[in-house]
């Protein structure tokens, strides 16, 4: 080896650290999303895009496209020619949905996506779509690692003013994450909300720091939603729709679409959905549901403390609860009392603090081509999601009244069994 | 409580780097500060094994002190006499704790594993069991309390190797390389700490946690419904193999170049593993140190063995019993799962086949050009990653669970 000093050595490992920190805390913005990289991360359901901030920002300040967070889930995903992405493109809407979530995303973590958007919410209209999957017994959070986001963690703690009850909840929600328990700062400013202490100045410069840097990391990488959803399904979409936008065409269309999609099994679900997830295993599946129970969960708890998020930022939301394919659950087994007592449970937490706008389809699941698999909205139920949809968001804003009730919180509402006594008891 | 694990994250390279800055002063002046080297050692130890991992910080102060006794023990008798049962007695209360918390893995005695296990048992008693088995052959004669702490505890590599040797590491930490050599250290210790981070902290960190579940996810899916066998397996097994060699090359890599830094030649752990070209040679590219200890203490003697007590008399017969032997028991270190053992019977095995190919080879001069080391290099890499798959215990999970 040749003879080296020392500077030969390390100069370009101290230039390296030089550039490095240059780009993270450089206070000059480094990349340009332009459009068509929004209208593409719309419909991109990328997690670079869901756990950052950057791509959103651009969506929701955009000046000419009024782009509306559509929270939800899995049935987000079906992007079928009657999707809300699709007619809003179609019949030139005053919105376009920005769709956030997909398969595994539950309310702690739209909580947390919430505080990176507050311009998004405040005063503002957004839907959001509810299923009743969500709040399970057990297991109910364990996709939530995927979708974690330390720089969302970053923008709740920042935002803290006061420490409310839903801080402490959240607090002692995130606790119980690895992803939270493990990491040293976040373990200790998060303990520090749980036990109501406010965060000292040095807590607040570190986590200033921190999210500088997350957010330079967001902007540098969050960029890359390399999905082509936008050409793949959108457009194709636009072309199939009638030019003429009134229900009774729509649903002839979606019925069409529906019946063409649907026929090789007795269920009402999507072929390709049926060949690749059902077919192999339907001996197996047969009453396979029975035991499922959606009246008693945490999932009640973090769901309230979307609520109090969106009375906190004076949201107008549209609430849209999804059946299930009922041909698939008598199938198996899963049990309609049970289904509708959660279903009530959900509607009791929303209507008594004031959220009065419900779309609620849960006794729609037998209709025609309502589904599009099993527990996933599809053509017929896309065009009457849209009935409700369309006038809410043409309509614009309506400043709402809310009057959050902490009891919601607690373990008691969480548990609680409920039958149509216990719910009228509950306050 | 603070607690780091070693090479964890980037976070850890920059305290250890700043702590190590007036060792490496020290040592470009010519002069090794002992006492700032065991302080420093001592505090990264104590923050591996503090917080929820106290009872593993009790657990090898009690393994420590075990140990310590023991060679010293066997130092002082072997002064006096060289009975073989006091050996093998010596030997065996050396390798006692890793046995029994291996054993405790699979009986399920947590209580056994809380008290005697600790991260780095293994690395720890491959180190003094060399100890006493060149003790006992007369290579060591003394006993030096301190630098036998020094060289067990070797903070670089304490939790996974590489594994050094007591006489290389003595030369070492004795005496202090010229301003040439140790500046020559920098150099590669700077190159393997960059290395190391493109290998574990990227592209580690996309075959095993990017892709990875991903993978494992839809096999599962596949395999339920096709009696455990699918094609997801095929990617499953190239993506785990990667990801065993990356992560851990990588991880060596930092050793080395801590130690590097300390001013102490720790033998490297990898060398181009993928480019052998049977599996003989890929054993002393891959995971060297651990090869050549199983390769010293165990092949060689056990070939010995069998030679002094004549029970066989055959050579091959007697190097193909030793492979088998070897690779069994490096099976068994692993862990008592039956897919350890099988990776073990798989090298064994391999090994007799690859050593009969190669007298087969000599007699029938089979034609020898780059293209057949091409075919060697591809057919090598594809037993290896498929014992890779054996190894991940992903079979078990498809098959068993």
């Amino acid at each position: 080896m040749k003879k080296r000093g020392l500077w030969w050595i390390f100069g370009p490992v101290i230039i390296a650290f030089i550039l490095i920190a240059a780009l993270f805390l450089a206070p000059f913005s480094l990349n340009h999303i332009t459009k068509k990289d929004v209208r593409e991360a719309s419909v991109s359901f990328s997690k670079n895009v869901f756990k950052g901030e950057a791509v959103k920002h651009a969506a929701f300040s955009d000046k000419k496209t009024r782009y509306v967070p559509f929270f939800g889930s899995s049935e987000l995903l079906r992007l079928d020619t009657m999707h809300p992405s699709m007619l809003a493109a179609k019949y030139h809407r005053n919105y376009q949905p920005f769709l956030l979530g997909q398969a595994g995303t539950e309310s702690l973590t739209h909580y947390l996506s919430m505080q990176e958007m507050p311009k998004a919410l405040h005063k503002k209209q957004v839907v959001f779509v509810i299923s009743q999957q969500w709040f399970t017994k057990k297991n109910s959070k364990v996709a939530f690692p995927e979708f974690y986001s330390p720089l969302q963690t970053a923008d709740w703690l920042r935002q803290i003013k006061t420490i409310t009850p839903t801080d402490r909840f959240i607090a002692e929600r995130l606790l119980r994450q690895k992803q939270v328990k493990d990491s040293d700062v976040y373990s200790k400013l998060v303990t520090k909300i749980s036990d109501n202490q406010p965060l000292s100045a040095t807590d607040k410069k570190i986590l200033s720091l921190k999210h500088r840097t997350l957010l330079r990391e967001d902007q540098l990488f969050s960029n890359f939603s390399n999905t082509d959803n936008w050409n793949k399904f959108v457009e194709p979409a636009i072309k199939r729709l009638p030019e003429q936008a009134d229900v009774p065409t729509l649903l002839r269309e979606a019925t069409k679409i529906g019946k063409e999609q649907t026929n090789n099994n007795p269920f009402r679900i999507k072929n390709s959905f049926y060949d690749s997830r059902v077919k192999l295993n339907i001996k197996r599946l047969k009453d396979s549901q029975r035991d499922f129970d959606y009246r008693q969960s945490e999932e009640y708890g973090d769901f309230q403390a979307v609520l109090a998020e969106f009375a906190k930022k004076d949201t107008d939301v549209l609430f849209i609860i999804q059946p299930v394919n009922q041909r698939w659950s008598d199938y198996t087994g899963l049990r309609t009392d049970m289904y509708y007592q959660s279903v009530n449970k959900v509607k009791k937490q929303l209507q008594s603090q004031g959220f009065n706008n419900i779309a609620d389809f849960s006794h729609d699941g037998g209709r025609d081509y309502f589904m599009q698999d099993t527990i996933h909205l599809g053509w017929n139920g896309w065009v009457a999601a849209d009935e409700k949809i369309k006038p809410f968001l043409t309509n614009g804003y309506h400043a709402p009244k809310y009057h959050i009730n902490n009891n919601y919180l607690s373990t008691r509402w969480q548990n609680l069994m409920p039958t149509e006594e216990n719910l009228q008891e509950f306050k | 409580m603070l607690n780091l694990q070693p090479y964890a994250d980037p976070q850890y390279f920059v305290y250890l780097l700043l702590a190590l800055v007036p060792l490496a002063v020290g040592l470009y002046f010519g002069k090794r500060i002992d006492w700032y080297e065991v302080i420093v050692s001592l505090v990264f130890i104590f923050l591996m094994f503090n917080g929820k991992k106290y009872h593993e910080g009790y657990a090898i102060i009690g393994f420590m002190i075990w140990q310590w006794l023991l060679v010293w023990g066997y130092t002082l008798y072997r002064k006096k006499s060289n009975n073989a049962l006091v050996f093998y007695f010596a030997t065996l209360l050396a390798i006692l704790p890793l046995v029994i918390v291996k054993v405790s893995a699979p009986a399920h005695w947590t209580h056994v594993s809380t008290l005697l296990g600790f991260l780095g048992i293994s690395y720890l008693t491959f180190r003094s069991t060399a100890m006493i088995l060149e003790t006992r052959d007369g290579s060591i004669k003394t006993f030096n309390p301190w630098l036998f702490l020094r060289f067990m505890l070797f903070m670089p590599s304490i939790s996974s190797g590489p594994i050094d040797r007591y006489r290389r590491f003595e030369k070492d930490i004795t005496s202090v390389p010229s301003r040439e050599k140790y500046v020559s250290m920098l150099e590669k210790a700077v190159w393997y700490f960059f290395l190391g981070f493109l290998y574990k902290f990227i592209i580690s960190h996309y075959l095993g946690e990017v892709w990875l579940p991903y993978i494992q996810a839809f096999a599962i899916d596949a395999a339920q419904v096709h009696h455990g066998w699918t094609w997801w397996l095929i990617p499953y097994m190239y993506t785990t193999g990667l990801n065993l060699f990356f992560d851990f090359a990588g991880y060596s890599l930092f050793a080395v170049a801590t130690s590097y830094v300390m001013g102490i030649e720790l033998p490297m752990n990898f060398d181009k593993p993928f480019l052998s070209k049977n599996l003989k040679e890929f054993w002393n590219r891959w995971h060297i140190t651990l090869s050549f200890w199983f390769r010293d203490y165990i092949f060689m003697r056990f070939v010995f063995l069998i030679m002094k007590k004549k029970w066989i008399k055959s050579r091959v017969t007697t190097s193909n019993i030793a492979y088998i032997f070897n690779m069994l028991v490096m099976g068994f270190w692993h862990g008592l799962h039956w897919y350890y053992i099988a990776y073990g019977l798989f090298h064994g095995v391999g090994l007799v086949i690859n050593d009969a190919w190669i007298r087969y080879k000599k007699k029938h001069n089979v034609p020898h050009n780059k293209w057949t080391d091409a075919i060697a290099i591809v057919i090598t890499f594809n037993v290896v990653m498929l014992s890779f798959l054996l190894f991940s215990g992903f079979l078990d999970t498809l098959w068993f669970k």
